[in-house]
This record gives structure tokens, C-alpha cells and sequence, in this order.
């Protein structure tokens, strides 16, 4: 589905589907796409389906809507576009290209035999070999500008590397410090990043060359890291004085030349940072080589492309690391809201039971107490049942193992669950396996598991108005050493697209009668076992849930603990 | 319970999901001398409300998978047309238009008040509109 993503801002993080043919973009709350951020208007801009695309319209706004930087009217959208408003910047994805074809149709994989294709294998390189491309052979060396623009490309095909394969950034940047250490002859480096909210720049990573001696301190000019990050553009600088009216070469003599790189750090959306490196030539040195060109252009342009590299990655590591932030929040908000949920409805009953009980105590009734009673203690079970999922979800267990009879444990649930079936109006059937034999299990960790899914199976079938109908049957296999429990129901079955969230834990349809818990505690159980849940479903027709469990035969001279 | 009520028996219609709900309302109600019909999903509820014109509509707004507006529309129509008094358990959203006319009572609740207040409805309703008067 087309979306818009925050990638920079308050709300960085968040995605914003585009469902609707119009959407508002604002700061106020009625908007489709509501904005935290002071500098965008109310009513900023209007997203519109045009065709599969979207365009985006500017509402009059205050501070204007920008897309890929240039401030907009109307602009329709394609894929990449980045949309900003106030300080909020946004990426568009637009639809997926074209129904989605199946690539193994177009594309196969063929045997000798099959094919006309008569093509041979005339050589080969692994992957390996494939790095050294880079490592210049003999005939290169005659030619200095060939192997100086190898040695370039193997500096970036070494970048790439580094920057290719961490999601920390420190780490990040100290790889690439130390690539740039081991290419050029520098004394002291840093990597100084932009803070997000002041966009003021702080030391990240620094490093000194063993063996240097002098001023710890790196102090950098202000002035050369703002046109840096301010213009975009890397420098070279030198303290050697050019102007001939000052006399060199006594400057020369007492402090040597010290030459700087600096460079800004670009990514795709804006300038994360800068790295900055620098090099002293002493006097005598100086004198000697007749002048002193340990930086060269060629190693600005080179560094501009290796922080751009970097850039790059520390942007990606960014908006992954916010991204999974944001979904870990919702997870967190998605999971309150459910069992918060489920607990208010359990208040609600304790308190309806509370109130008959009270009613009954001042009109000397002592039915009516025993309602309020029954309904109290009703509520009781509820709240143990939630509990106990939740911690069978929550911690590590070993099945309590024991012999016993799956039959009498599924019978055991089918004879609980029947006073639910009669309030929701459906045929509870229940076909056991008469060779079912004795095996060793957990008894009540099956009984959980069994449980949730006949419950799902009758809140299902009782969607059906009258006509629902769920079967559960056992079934044994001596050949195959399983036990399979089938739980069948004629309800409205589930949507496809819900079939993958189905063990996601608190994931609940049943909206007010679930917990979410149900499911992913039965799968737990089936696992703990050795064992595993299968589902089956079809939309209007129904859905199948069979529990399959390993059949571990009670060993024959000692019991089972249980 | 009062004598001017007593020429015509009131009527409450419960349509709410909990069937625990349904019974402590239905017990408090039926104790205060006033009928009472009780409904588990929207679809059965409405026919309830068509047929026995009910006095007052106690709606839970959780009911079946719908959402609270779609859901008390057609009861809203129904105690318009029947002038009767509707009261809804659970909230809507409020920038919704065309909120449904009624009370509406957040959960969670206590029996107590929602109960003195649907008598309190019931008594300052206009005895004529009754459909039944």
C-alpha cells in the first residue's frame, strides 16, 4: 500500500498508510496524516489519488510544502519522493509496480537435457579472487595514474564493505576511521556527528597514529567546519603560507606545515556529520622534499566519497533503529490496550456480581445473592485464566509430565465449554478416538491448549446465528507415534491476511472477548511437547485447528511422576 | 413502582454481548416491577425493539464485531421513531458526525448509578408517547 514515512521530526518513525482516495496532512487532530510539528499549518496540505498514484496539494500553508526540496503548489508523487513540511521530512512509497507476476514462470531453472543452451563454463573466480581485481599486476605499475586510480577503487570497494554490514554505528565509524588511517598518511583523525534536534556537531570517533607526539587536543576551526557542512563541500587546507610577503620559510622553520581534510558527511536527506583529518610535516622534512603534498585532491575527493558512503549508513541505521522503535511501541501500546481491555470487562462482571449480591443482601433474597455469587466466582476463573496465560507465555517451562488419556482431557474441555456452546446457540460434537491409549504428557498444559482453540471454535461457530456447529475428534497413530486433535468449525473462518498474526501474542479478532493470548499459549504448549498446531481456513466456509502431539508411550515398570 | 406507572407496564430492552450483564440488569429492573427483554447481538436486539416497543434501550456498544457507530445507528432510528430513550455502554468517537442521540455511559461502569438513572428516564418520559398508551 502507498505510504508516506517520517523520517526525520517528531513523529520520525511513524508510517502513514495511504487507504483513503483524499487524505488531510495538518497539525490538527481530524487529519488523516496529523503532523506533531509546530511549523506545520492545521490544515497544511491534501494527498489525492490520482489513478495508482497520490499527488499532494498545499493548503496555503504557512511555511509551505516541499517535495525533493523545492517548494510546491501541486506535485504529484512517485516512489522516493521526499515530502517535507515544517521540519517534518517524509518518504512516499508509491504501489508496487503491476499485478505481481510469478517469477518462476518467467524464470526457470533448466537440466542440460531440457535445454537448447549449449553454453559451457569457460572460466571461473571466487569470491575471493574477485576482491583482488583491485591489486595491481606488474604491467599496471609502469603506469602511476592507472595504479593510483586501482589503489582509489579499492579504497571505495573497501568502504562499501565497512559501511555494508553493522547496524552500530560506532562501530561503523571506526572502521572507517581506521580504512582511512591505513590509506592515507594522517596523523590524527575525527568523525564528529550532528546531534538531530541542535544539529550541532559532536565527536564521535577520534584517532591519533601511534607514535605521534604533540598536541593531544584537535582543535578544529569553526569556521572551515561550517562552510564544510553548510556548503556541502569538502576542503583541503594548508597552514603554509602562500602569500610570498610573508617570509615562508621562517614560519616554516618553527612550526612546520600542518595540512587538514575536512569533509561533510552527506547522505541522502541532509548532512549527518563531518570526519576531519590532518597531517604535520616538520621542518626538516619540508625542506627537504622541497615543498609538502601528503593531501592531495585527489584524496579530498576521495574522502567526500567515503563519508558520503558512511552517510549513508549511519542514515540507514538510523531510521532502521527508529523504525524498530516505533514498532516495539506499538507492539507495547497493542498489548496494553488488549489486556486492559479484557480486565475492564472482567471489572465490569465482578462488579455486576458485587451489585446482585448487595442487592440480595438488603432485600433478603437469598437467590439474588447467589446470582451475584455465581457471576463473582465466574469472573474469579477469568482473571486466573488470564494470569496463568500470561505466565505460561511469559517464562521458559518444562512440561509437567504425566500419564494420562488425551480423551479424557479433550472430553474433560468439551464438557466445559458445553455451557457456551448452549448460550451461543452451537452443536458441540465430540468424536474420541477409541484406541486412544494412555501416553505421557502434561495433562493440564493440554488441557489449556485444547481448551483455547475449542473456545475460538465455538466463539466462531457462534457467529453463525443457530446454524454453528464445531467437532472436535482424537485421533491416534501408532505408525506414525502422534496423537492428532482436530478441532472444526463452520464460522466465518479467517481472513488471509490475519492467518500469519494468528500466534502473534496479543493479536486478538474477537475484539471485546479476546485476550490475543489464546492461540500463541496453545502453540507454546504444542512446542513444549515436541508437537505443533496446523490451521486450516476458508473464508465464509470455516476454519481447522489440529493439535498434533508426539505419542510418548508410558514406560512399562515405572510411573511417570506426574 | 409508582402508581402512575402501574396502568401500563414499563419495558427496558438489554441488547448487550455479557449474558452476565444482561443477568444483573434484568434481575435490578425486574425487581423495580418493569419488563424486560434481553438481546445478545444487534440483529435479534432490533427485531426485539420493533416488535415490543420497549420504553428504553440499554446498548452495549461492544456488540459483535461492528463498530459502536454503525452499530447504534439503526438503534437510534428505532427510539426516535418510538420516542423512547436510549442508553449506550461504551463510547463513540466524538469527531464522528451525526453522533447517535442518547446517553452514553463509559465503561467500566457501576450498576448503581446506571440504574437509577435509566428510572430516572423512565419517569420523566412523557406518559403519551408511550406506543402502547
Amino acid at each position: 500500500m502507498p505510504s508516506l514515512f517520517v523520517i526525520r521530526g517528531n513523529d520520525q518513525g511513524t508510517r502513514f498508510e495511504l487507504e483513503d482516495n483524499t487524505l488531510r496532512l495538518g497539525r490538527d487532530a481530524s487529519s488523516g496524516i496529523q503532523i506533531h510539528d509546530t511549523e506545520v499549518s492545521r490544515q497544511h496540505a491534501e494527498i489525492r489519488r490520482v489513478d495508482r498514484d497520490f499527488a499532494i496539494r498545499d493548503l496555503h500553508s504557512s511555511n509551505g510544502t516541499f517535495v525533493n526540496g523545492q517548494r510546491v503548489e501541486r506535485h504529484r508523487l512517485s516512489s522516493g519522493d521526499h515530502v517535507q513540511v515544517g521540519s517534518t521530512l517524509m518518504l512516499y512509497t508509491g504501489p508496487s509496480d503491476g499485478p505481481e507476476e510469478d517469477l518462476a514462470e518467467t524464470i526457470s531453472i533448466a537440466t542440460v537435457q531440457q535445454t537448447e543452451d549449449h553454453s559451457q563454463i569457460i572460466h571461473s573466480v571466487t569470491e575471493e579472487e574477485g576482491s583482488r581485481i583491485f591489486e595491481p599486476g606488474s604491467e599496471f605499475l609502469q603506469n602511476p595514474w592507472l595504479a593510483r586510480a586501482r589503489s582509489n577503487l579499492q579504497v571505495m570497494y573497501r568502504t562499501a564493505l565497512a559501511v555494508s554490514h553493522t547496524l552500530d554505528i560506532d562501530q561503523l565509524l571506526h572502521r572507517i576511521m581506521e580504512l582511512i588511517f591505513e590509506w592515507v598518511d594522517a596523523d590524527r583523525g575525527c568523525i564528529m556527528l550532528a546531534d538531530p534536534p541542535s544539529k550541532t556537531l559532536v565527536p564521535t570517533v577520534r584517532r591519533t597514529r601511534s607514535g605521534i607526539r604533540g598536541d593531544k587536543r584537535i582543535t578544529i576551526s569553526k569556521t572551515i567546519l561550517d562552510y564544510v557542512t553548510e556548503r556541502n563541500e569538502g576542503v583541503l587546507t594548508s597552514d603554509a603560507r602562500q602569500d610570498e610577503r610573508f617570509d615562508a620559510a621562517a614560519s616554516i622553520v618553527q612550526m612546520g606545515v600542518r595540512e587538514a581534510i575536512c569533509v561533510p558527511m552527506r547522505g541522502r536527506y541532509d548532512v549527518v556529520g563531518a570526519i576531519y583529518i590532518d597531517t604535520s610535516t616538520p621542518p626538516q622534512d619540508v625542506f627537504r622534499r622541497g615543498g609538502t603534498n601528503k593531501f592531495t585532491e585527489d584524496h579530498l575527493k576521495l574522502m567526500v566519497a567515503i563519508a558520503h558512503q558512511a552517510a549513508l549508513a549511519v542514515e540507514d541505521t538510523r531510521y532502521y533503529s527508529a523504525m524498530v522503535q516505533a514498532e516495539r511501541l506499538a507492539a507495547i501500546g497493542q498489548t496494553v490496550a488488549t489486556l486492559s481491555h479484557h480486565i475492564k470487562n472482567i471489572l465490569q462482571g465482578i462488579r455486576g456480581g458485587s451489585y446482585l449480591i448487595e442487592l440480595g443482601l438488603t432485600e433478603h433474597d437469598e437467590s439474588v445473592v447467589d446470582k451475584g455469587w455465581k457471576i463473582v466466582e465466574k469472573n474469579q476463573n477469568k482473571i486466573s485464566t488470564l494470569v496463568m496465560d500470561m505466565l505460561t507465555f511469559s517464562k521458559e517451562r518444562e512440561p509437567d509430565l504425566a500419564t494420562a488419556n488425551v480423551n479424557q482431557v479433550v472430553g474433560d474441555v468439551i464438557e466445559l465449554m458445553q455451557a457456551r456452546a448452549d448460550e451461543l446457540d452451537v452443536e458441540l460434537h465430540w468424536q474420541p478416538d477409541p484406541a486412544m491409549p494412555d501416553l505421557v504428557f502434561d495433562p493440564e498444559g493440554l488441557h489449556r491448549a485444547v481448551l483455547n482453540v475449542v473456545t475460538n471454535g465455538v466463539d466462531a461457530a457462534g457467529e453463525r446465528e443457530g446454524s454453528g456447529r464445531t467437532a472436535v475428534r482424537s485421533a491416534y497413530s501408532a505408525e506414525k507415534a502422534m496423537v492428532q486433535i482436530t478441532v472444526e468449525d463452520n464460522g466465518p473462518g479467517i481472513p488471509p491476511d490475519q492467518i500469519d498474526q494468528l500466534f502473534s501474542p496479543f493479536v486478538s479478532t474477537k475484539k471485546s472477548r479476546g485476550t490475543g493470548l489464546g492461540l500463541p499459549v496453545s502453540q507454546k504448549i504444542l512446542s513444549e511437547h515436541g508437537g505443533r498446531i496446523l490451521v486450516r481456513s476458508t473464508p465464509e466456509r470455516g476454519s481447522r485447528f489440529i493439535l498434533e502431539l508426539p505419542a510418548v508411550m508410558p514406560q512399562p515398570d515405572t510411573h511417570a511422576t506426574g | 413502582m409508582e402508581g402512575a406507572a402501574l396502568d401500563r407496564q414499563r419495558s427496558v430492552l438489554i441488547v448487550d454481548h455479557s449474558e452476565e450483564t444482561r443477568e444483573v440488569l434484568q434481575t435490578a429492573l425486574q425487581r423495580r416491577g418493569l419488563q424486560t427483554f434481553s438481546a445478545s447481538r444487534a440483529g435479534p436486539g432490533l427485531e426485539l425493539a420493533r416488535r415490543h416497543h420497549p420504553d428504553l434501550i440499554v446498548l452495549d456498544l461492544e456488540l459483535d464485531q461492528a463498530n459502536p457507530e454503525d452499530l447504534s445507528a439503526p438503534f437510534a432510528e428505532q427510539s426516535r421513531t418510538d420516542h423512547t430513550a436510549l442508553v449506550m455502554l461504551g463510547t463513540v468517537r466524538r469527531d464522528r458526525a451525526g453522533m447517535p442521540e442518547g446517553e452514553f455511559v463509559a465503561k467500566p461502569y457501576h450498576y448503581g448509578p446506571l440504574i437509577r438513572r435509566i428510572e430516572e428516564l423512565l419517569d420523566t418520559m412523557p406518559e403519551s408517547f408511550g406506543p402502547g398508551a
